[in-house]
């Protein structure tokens, strides 16, 4: 098994967290998210965004609102809410302790 | 040519060949599927209807309208499986049932037209067996000239009779490959990077794509012109997307007994010319000489009055049964049906001359009638 499929489930976990990092630098649609995560390890696709969208929203942690486009049909641009900014805090915070375990696990 | 099906994604209207239509249908499908259990899921399923729906301009300009299965394929590659459980499913079970479910992919055996040479009697072969189709190809070659030609002979009966792989599924079947979404992606990724390794192996690739092409569209015309003629007066194509697919063993029933009756048909025809110029030639149908007080255009008008009497039923048996054999057998049916046909007259032909008789008599005569018009 290599590194990369030992860390997939780790990743996919992580997925959201950095979803909601992105969307909290800036208003974005799927195309961007997905152009910004494409050259990370983090590479992922439209299957495994959507509902992952759909879950943050329906529990409140983003939103969007509908914008048009100069070419094609209007676009759903996500935004975080007061509840993903408070959520995605809490994320850093417990991030930062996991990799303060790990760095100090080996000393 | 190909039928098209036209589709509403997201409200903007598609063209999609039949197989690429069935590559879509999957995905929505299973993603329809992993999405049962979920409260968003229309709102989902529209979005990746949307998303679909752009990448599919880019392969779309004015002159290009039409998405193939390569194209769609690529695309719900490009889409990824979707993600059904609101939490991340265990990755355990899931991995565990997929190779059970490669043992257990039904294998058929089908003909492949992409990338054929003929028809994709060898390549479905390979295909069914798991080898190179180079090797089927040789061997094929060495039986006919070890058989002295009845390998050509049984090649035109499997092109006749086995139904050519169309859906993406039936592709799957032919090579023994589980089919659901999942198994499409992965497969399609793995073809995608085999593709970009070698670009000296394309490039030779194209050349002899593009000669094959120009030989097929040859064909094709040829093909069509003929489908013309079988279609006039015939009703019109029921809708694409109403008729289901009948199951393979059904298919190929239907291909003998289209190859029977068509046999069956061009015997009878032989026969009836036969009566006919022996009439007109001796005066007597096979040394059965006519009754003296009946005059030969009486005899001349019961003959012409019988053939369509007697054809009429078999014709009609046929015709039905090649608009079934239409939506499976593809496109080129109609131009192996004419192929199949006109072989089949000319063996029958060549063996009469030499084992009938009257049938060598009678073509000897037809020959010196031809050359005394000629010399006259």
């Amino acid at each position: 098994m290599s590194i990369d499929q030992k860390f997939s489930p780790i990743r996919k976990g992580l997925l959201e967290f950095l979803v909601l990092k992105i969307v909290s630098a800036a208003t974005v649609y799927v195309p961007d998210i997905l152009k910004r995560l494409a050259t990370t390890e983090f590479a992922t696709q439209e299957g495994t965004l959507y509902p992952l969208l759909s879950r943050l929203r329906r529990e409140g942690l983003v939103d969007y609102e509908w914008q048009e486009s100069e070419a094609g049909p209007p676009r759903k641009y996500y935004h975080l809410t007061r509840a993903g900014r408070g959520q995605l805090t809490e994320l850093e915070d417990y991030w930062a302790r996991i990799n303060q375990t790990i760095t100090k696990l080996g000393n | 040519m190909r039928r098209v099906i036209t589709i509403s994604l997201n409200g903007n209207a598609f063209q999609l060949e039949d197989d690429a239509h069935a590559v879509l249908a999957s995905y929505l499908d299973d993603a329809g599927r992993a999405l049962a259990a979920n409260p968003d899921r229309e709102e989902i399923l529209a979005d990746l209807e949307q998303a679909i729906a752009d990448k599919c301009g880019r392969f779309l300009n004015p002159h290009k309208t039409v998405l193939s299965r390569r194209e769609l394929e690529q695309i719900m590659a490009e889409m990824g499986p979707v993600d059904g459980a609101p939490a991340p499913a265990p990755a355990g079970p899931a991995a565990a049932a997929e190779p059970a479910a490669a043992g257990t992919a039904p294998r058929r055996l089908y003909q492949i037209s992409e990338g054929a040479i003929v028809s994709g009697v060898c390549k479905g072969i390979a295909a069914y067996l798991g080898v190179d189709v180079t090797l089927v190809r040789v061997i094929f070659v060495a039986l006919v000239f070890l058989t002295g030609g009845v390998a050509i002979f049984a090649y035109l009966v499997l092109m006749f009779v086995v139904p050519y792989a169309q859906t993406s599924e039936e592709h799957a079947a032919a090579r023994g490959l589980p089919f659901n979404a999942r198994a499409l992606v992965e497969r399609a990724k793995l073809q995608a990077a085999q593709f970009a390794d070698g670009a000296t192996w394309r490039r030779s690739r194209a050349e002899w794509r593009r000669s094959r092409a120009e030989w097929r569209a040859h064909w094709r015309q040829t093909r069509d012109e003929w489908r013309a003629n079988w279609r006039a007066g015939a009703p019109p194509p029921s809708s694409p997307t109403a008729a289901p697919r009948a199951p393979y063993v059904a298919h190929v029933i239907t291909g003998v007994i289209l190859a029977v009756l068509g046999i069956v048909l061009a015997a009878f025809a032989i026969g009836w010319l036969a009566v006919l110029v022996s009439l007109v030639a001796t005066g007597a149908v096979f040394g059965w000489v006519m009754p003296h007080h009946a005059p030969l255009w009486v005899a001349l008008v019961v003959l012409l009055l019988a053939y369509p009497l007697i054809a009429w039923p078999i014709r009609a048996i046929r015709h039905g049964l090649y608009h079934d054999a239409a939506t499976f057998h593809g496109p080129s049916l109609a131009a192996w049906d004419g192929v199949v046909g006109i072989a089949l007259i000319a063996v029958l032909i060549w063996y009469g001359y030499h084992h009938v008789a009257a049938l060598q008599d009678f073509i000897d005569h037809l020959a010196r009638l031809w050359n005394q018009t000629l010399l006259t």
